[in-house]
């Protein structure tokens, strides 16, 4: 994550965002890294923070989303994560936990439940005929139904669960997860799915990157500009 | 031993907030407001040239730090430098974490100093031109024996302080993996060692998480190229790390009784889930257990040529992963027949009274058919 710091899947994930948006990805750069985050998934289905450890709902976004980027979904068993993510969505509670007999935390609204687009994406590229053509394969209204009426904060903000107090990390990941529990797809087969007053709609955001879609259009677009730097020192 | 905070809004009477009872550290909380911002200032004062620290107001500045607020970084990399420069002893940093750690027991930045002070310790060790007078007097491989049974017992106190405490049982597995090099007679006593342990934690699904990884690992030191997987399971680790685990993995001449041991597993689960009921971790574990021992290492490298799982899954996966080993016809071995399993899932079913557990039971007898193709 830093210099002498410790090594895990998100250092992985960051590199990868920071790297494709401003242009400066090239293969040298991220060799082996690919087969690595294979690696971290482990017997469970999901993806741990180094190979070996236990599935992790933060770590298993960075992982896929990574993948993603670097176009290596392939190297995962997508079938496995996507039985291990999709029982991690809370029956009672509707939102989601981080790993298996966890409690449930607002947080996971986006890590794990963002999971779902980028599966759906790569199982699309695969040709998989069974994906629905407008919902993500999560219960969309049950997580909004957590998120709406039991993480926020009476005084503005978002939270863990009810009992917690707000804090920017959350408020950031619970609107996050709302986003993506409230729309479906794009473009043309974009699919609206609001829980409560039309007002509770929020902006879509990337699945990727989440953070709008225009802004990554337009990041990408403007780095492009400029040529993809050397590693060699002027 | 031990640290803690006392609850103590207000200064009372003028004394020494530090209470010292039986070995056990204790702060009154009332001072924290002043303290902390004092030392913490010194030390950003200090890192930005503005004020000088000679090496023992350091020390004590980052130690205070530390024991109120463990994950910052920056007073756990000034004692980097203390070290690198050979001022201040790597062993008072375990310490030194140990104690945080009974307070803080998931600080993340406690672990991740913890490993690169004991990667400092390995490297020490391993110099061949290294006497032995600087290390107590004992060989090298009994002082990481015992640098590794000190970690076990760190990682499972702060596994007790906090359930299902990812950061603590990481730990764990990367000690294992870094310094105790995986061999066969370090698993089984981590198996018998953490058997009590999850008997009495059995939500705890980072302790039964590790009990796969233990179960894993003998499963690929009993496979003949184990060589290879032992190396492969140390990506941060190069050159003198390489050679020490093929040799250890070379020494490894006990077999193990894989089917034994997965069948006591499998005696452990059942049992828990029958005492216990309704705790998903346990049929997870369950689950996994049962399929790695129809899936042995024999069994498996005939049954890949048979693979026919239609998703084309990679194939690329280590011994690790069991998906290589998720086979639809699969050879069954006769010690733990599906026949008992189902058994046990009827008795559950009639005679528990915990929807969860029902629930359970039902997913567990679905994924039976499915995947054993019985």
């Amino acid at each position: 994550m830093h210099v002498g710091g410790e090594v895990d899947v998100r250092s992985a994930y960051c590199a990868a965002s920071v790297a494709s948006l401003t242009n400066v990805l090239t293969p040298a750069l991220f060799s082996g890294t690919a087969e690595w985050i294979a690696r971290c998934q482990n017997w469970e289905g999901g993806i741990g923070g180094v190979p070996g450890m236990e599935a992790h709902g933060g770590y298993t976004f960075c992982g896929m989303a990574a993948l993603v980027i670097l176009q290596q979904e392939h190297l995962l068993n997508l079938r496995s994560l996507l039985h291990w993510v999709t029982g991690r969505q809370m029956r009672f509670e509707g939102g989601f936990q981080g790993r298996c007999n966890k409690l449930v935390d607002g947080c996971y609204s986006f890590w794990q439940a963002g999971l779902l687009p980028l599966l759906h994406r790569a199982l699309h590229a695969r040709g998989d005929t069974a994906l629905s053509m407008a919902h993500w394969m999560f219960d969309q209204l049950a997580l909004q139904e957590y998120i709406l009426l039991c993480c926020q904060c009476p005084a503005g903000g978002l939270l863990d669960k009810p009992g917690k107090s707000r804090d920017f990390y959350h408020t950031c990941y619970c609107l996050s997860g709302l986003a993506i529990a409230q729309h479906f797809g794009s473009g043309d087969l974009h699919n609206e799915v609001v829980l409560g007053i039309p007002e509770n709609c929020l902006q879509p955001t990337h699945p990727v990157y989440n953070i709008a879609p225009e802004k990554v259009a337009r990041a990408v677009m403007h780095f492009l500009q400029y040529p993809v730097p050397s590693p060699d020192p002027a | 031993d031990e640290i803690g905070l006392i609850p103590c809004p207000e200064a009372r009477y003028n004394r020494s907030p530090i209470v010292l009872v039986e070995n056990k550290l204790g702060v009154e909380s009332w001072c924290v407001k002043f303290l902390l911002p004092y030392v913490h200032n010194k030390l950003l004062l200090y890192r930005q040239r503005k004020q000088w620290l000679n090496k023992d107001e350091l020390i004590d500045i980052t130690c205070t730090l530390l024991l109120l607020n463990p994950d910052f970084t920056t007073a756990w990399n000034v004692r980097k430098e203390l070290i690198l420069s050979g001022t201040l002893n790597p062993l008072k940093d375990l310490h030194l974490g140990k104690l945080a750690l009974t307070k803080f027991p998931k600080s993340p930045e406690t672990w991740i100093h913890r490993r690169w002070v004991l990667q400092q310790l390995i490297q020490e060790n391993s110099l061949p031109s290294l006497a032995t007078k600087g290390n107590l007097g004992a060989a090298p491989m009994e002082r990481i024996h015992r640098l590794v049974q000190e970690e076990m017992n760190v990682c499972s106190e702060a596994a007790g302080r906090y359930p299902s405490n990812y950061n603590a049982w990481s730990h764990r597995i990367w000690v294992l993996q870094h310094l105790a090099k995986l061999t066969v007679k370090v698993l089984l006593d981590e198996l018998s060692s953490t058997k009590y342990w999850v008997s009495m934690h059995v939500s705890d699904h980072s302790g039964f998480h590790y009990r796969q990884f233990l179960l894993n690992s003998l499963i690929g030191r009993t496979v003949t190229d184990s060589n290879v997987l032992v190396n492969e399971q140390n990506p941060n680790f190069q050159k003198e790390e390489e050679s020490a685990g093929t040799e250890a993995a070379c020494a490894e001449e006990q077999s193990v009784d894989i089917p034994r041991r997965l069948e006591e597993e499998m005696e452990l689960c059942t049992e828990l889930i029958d005492n216990y009921p309704g705790h998903e971790t346990l049929w997870c574990h369950s689950d996994e257990t049962l399929n790695n021992s129809h899936h042995s290492p024999a069994t498996s490298r005939m049954a890949q040529a048979m693979d026919v799982d239609g998703l084309n899954e990679s194939s690329s996966k280590q011994g690790y992963t069991q998906e290589t080993k998720r086979l639809k016809r699969a050879p069954m071995q006769d010690s733990l027949g599906p026949e008992m399993e189902y058994q046990f899932i009827d008795k559950v079913l009639s005679t528990c009274r915990d929807v969860d557990q029902a629930r359970f039971a039902t997913a567990y007898r679905k994924w039976l058919v499915t995947f054993l193709g019985q």
